[in-house]
């Protein structure tokens, strides 16, 4: 049967029969960058392309029909045009920040990526922290969109970029209180371990009541973390052209832009493992013929399957809800989600120590 | 010289260049990106030392909270854009003496430290060690300090709140009450 | 009590964000809700509302007639100069005379379809088409000429 865990252990045996173990990892190395790379590219393409298609039809529109059968090359196009297009720097601008900031934003993406489990045995670095270690990096990624506001020398750039910090830096509590639960069920940070839990059923169904909060919590802090309507307060459009990125033209606008849908796939797919057991198909406790036929769909499907219900879940939301001012963003952190996911965290403590969870 | 080695002398000159550069620098906005990269190369170093737990810790708390907090403070601040003007010569050359010697003077510690090299088996310290250690009552636990910065973390947090509380009418005239 | 109004916000909340989602979710999966035309490619069963107000034109019947008296009211009502009238003296047939059209110039150009022609009208002799494809390649031919040339206007119209 088909299966990504024989293809990478074939090249890898590969490269260590054909060259000396530094040389075969240097060139593993340099594999996994052109495979992430472009996974990023394709990505950037399909989820521009999904999003427009479910906005429109959200809004009992048709979307982007015309480039292709379907409008299946809208993006095709669209990066084509970015490429083309001139890059201009602001005349007051800090240069090196201005020009760095795109790629700060883009690298925290790539290091987000490595501990993602795509499949069964296909993974890039199994960190033995790993939720620990996305969450860690992806604090990151405000401080590329801070120095991008900074650097732009423009009002509306520096208000954006203050808002999205003062947002992402509120919003990872909560996220990472909802991480939190599942690790606490699970008792590890790392996530070949976690998916490893849910071999008799996904954590959503397991941790019943306080998961599901989890869940709710953590969809609801991932999507302000990403800066994606109803908290798209960084770049509100009617208030500040486009926040943090509004001197980008060109290539480097099409980085941020990258970034921003990389991001959501990352937390998406990082949901699908906490709370849908990643590449884990669809167990239930001992019903050991469903469980068998379940384990002949291919364990990527499971998680691209997975990731994209979430990412649909996100777009669905983005479409249906109006914006937030700023002051009940907060309120909505420090007084709901904030309060709301301590006590969670305490509730599943104690399911956890009663083993009242399946 | 081998990959593990080639790979510290990399990281350990991110962190230096990274750091001179973030004192040299005019701009303060770029001293605090300079001293971001510095702080990831710190992260980078424990990586390096597959201490991963405590690397996550370092961008967690320094990258993400305290540079970030760096950064804020400096938005807030009048005329942070403008270049500042070059420090006065003998400035200069007693912070450089200052450093050097600091410098000297630990290398000096470090040097007559005799290091008992370990067995070469490769460290490794589970999280939740970590977390039992943290929390354990027993010889060697760290409940105490644990708990003992707890107390000073509540207390600045109660701190920041009444700073930052509006005063109500009634506590204003209190407080003029009192002036009279 | 704080906690029970606390817990009913958030429950009311979630309640009315789930119902917003519903709406939309409903929309996403029925697509035959979907409103967009396809126009060039639709132009031939293409639907316009009556009241859809494209261009002034002046309706004549078989007779080539209209009921236009050449009152000028419609100029007179018209806020930005889009209409001209241009009146000249018939003689009817006993030899009266009578005041009637030459020309009712119409720049399209400069209309904002505003109806205020059309309500101004006493004789209901221009009315508004549901007609968009006003695009040429050259502007002169915006200004029009609404009377066809050779009509004149229908018996018993005062």
């Amino acid at each position: 049967m088909f299966s990504l865990e024989g293809i990478t252990t074939s090249v890898q045996d590969w490269l260590f029969m054909k060259f000396n173990p530094t040389m075969a990892l240097a060139m593993e190395c340099v594999i996994v960058i052109l495979l992430s790379i472009s996974l990023f590219a394709l990505l950037g393409l399909v989820l521009v392309l999904m999003e427009r298609k479910v906005a429109a039809q959200i809004q009992i529109r048709l979307g982007p029909n015309r480039v292709g059968p379907g409008g299946m090359f809208q993006t095709v196009a669209d990066t084509l045009k970015l490429i083309m297009k001139e890059g201009l720097v602001p005349d007051k601008a800090d240069k090196l920040l201005f020009n760095l900031a795109p790629f700060v934003v883009m690298m925290v993406g790539m290091l987000l990526l490595a501990p993602i489990a795509f499949a069964k045995n296909f993974q890039i670095w199994d960190i033995n922290i790993g939720v620990l270690y996305i969450s860690a990096v992806s604090s990151l990624s405000v401080i590329g969109i801070l120095m991008a506001g900074w650097a732009s020398n423009n009002k509306y750039s520096l208000l954006g970029a203050m808002r999205s910090g003062a947002q992402i830096v509120s919003y990872e509590l909560s996220a990472g209180f909802a991480v939190l639960t599942i690790v606490v069920l699970t008792g590890s940070l790392q996530l070949s371990e976690i998916v490893k839990a849910q071999e008799n059923g996904w954590w959503i169904f397991k941790g019943h009541i306080p998961a599901l909060i989890a869940f709710v919590l953590y969809i609801i802090a991932v999507t302000a973390e990403t800066n994606r309507a109803p908290f798209d307060l960084a770049e509100a459009e009617s208030e500040l052209t486009a926040g943090f990125h509004t001197e980008y033209s060109g290539m480097r606008f099409a980085l941020f832009f990258l970034a921003e849908y990389i991001n959501i796939f990352i937390v998406c797919a990082i949901g699908a493992t906490l709370f849908f057991g990643g590449w884990m198909p669809l167990h239930i406790g001992n019903w050991e013929a469903f469980n068998h036929i379940m384990d002949y769909i291919p364990s990527s499907v499971w998680f691209m399957g997975k990731t994209f219900f979430l990412i649909f879940l996100i777009m669905w939301f983005r479409w249906t809800f109006p914006r937030l001012r700023v002051d009940q963003l907060l309120n909505l952190e420090w007084k709901y989600l904030l309060p709301i996911s301590l006590f969670n965290l305490l509730l599943v403590a104690v399911i956890a120590i009663l083993g009242w969870h399946f | 010289m081998n990959t593990s080695a080639i790979l510290f002398y990399a990281i350990a000159t991110l962190i230096l260049g990274a750091a001179l550069l973030a004192v040299t620098s005019l701009k303060i906005f770029r001293s605090a990106i300079w001293l971001l990269f510095s702080l990831v190369g710190i992260a980078a170093l424990y990586f390096w030392m597959q201490v991963e737990f405590i690397a996550a810790i370092q961008i967690v708390v320094y990258v993400g909270g305290i540079v970030v907090l760096i950064i804020f403070s400096i938005f807030l601040t009048q005329q942070s854009g403008n270049k500042m003007a070059k420090p006065a010569a003998p400035k200069i050359i007693f912070s450089a003496l200052a450093a050097i010697l600091g410098t000297a003077f630990t290398f000096n510690l470090i040097n007559h430290y005799g290091f008992n090299t370990l067995s070469a088996q490769p460290f490794n310290s589970s999280v939740s060690e970590i977390g039992i250690q943290m929390l354990s009552t027993t010889s060697y636990g760290f409940i105490l300090p644990f708990e003992v910065v707890s107390m000073l973390l509540l207390a600045a947090m109660v701190g920041c709140i009444v700073i930052a509380m509006k005063p109500t009418a009634a506590s204003i005239i209190h407080l003029n009450k009192k002036e009279d | 009590m704080f906690l029970k109004e606390y817990i009913s916000d958030v429950v009311n909340g979630v309640s009315s964000l789930l119902k917003g989602m519903r709406k939309t979710g409903y929309y996403f999966t029925h697509p035959k809700e979907i409103i967009t035309e396809q126009y060039p490619d639709n132009r031939a069963t293409l639907l316009l509302s009556e009241r859809f107000k494209g261009e002034v034109v002046m309706p004549h019947d078989a007779n080539n007639e209209h009921t236009c008296t050449g009152c000028t009211a419609c100029e007179l009502a018209c806020p930005n100069g889009t209409i001209k009238v241009v009146t000249k003296f018939e003689f009817s047939a006993d030899g009266k005379k009578k005041k009637a059209i030459d020309t009712l110039v119409y720049r399209l150009e400069l209309c904002t379809m505003c109806n205020l022609c059309i309500v101004a009208c006493p004789s209901d002799a221009i009315i508004m088409v549901p007609n968009f494809e006003h695009s040429v390649f050259d502007r002169t031919k915006l200004t029009k000429v609404l009377n066809q040339p050779g009509s004149k206007i229908r018996e018993g119209i005062e």
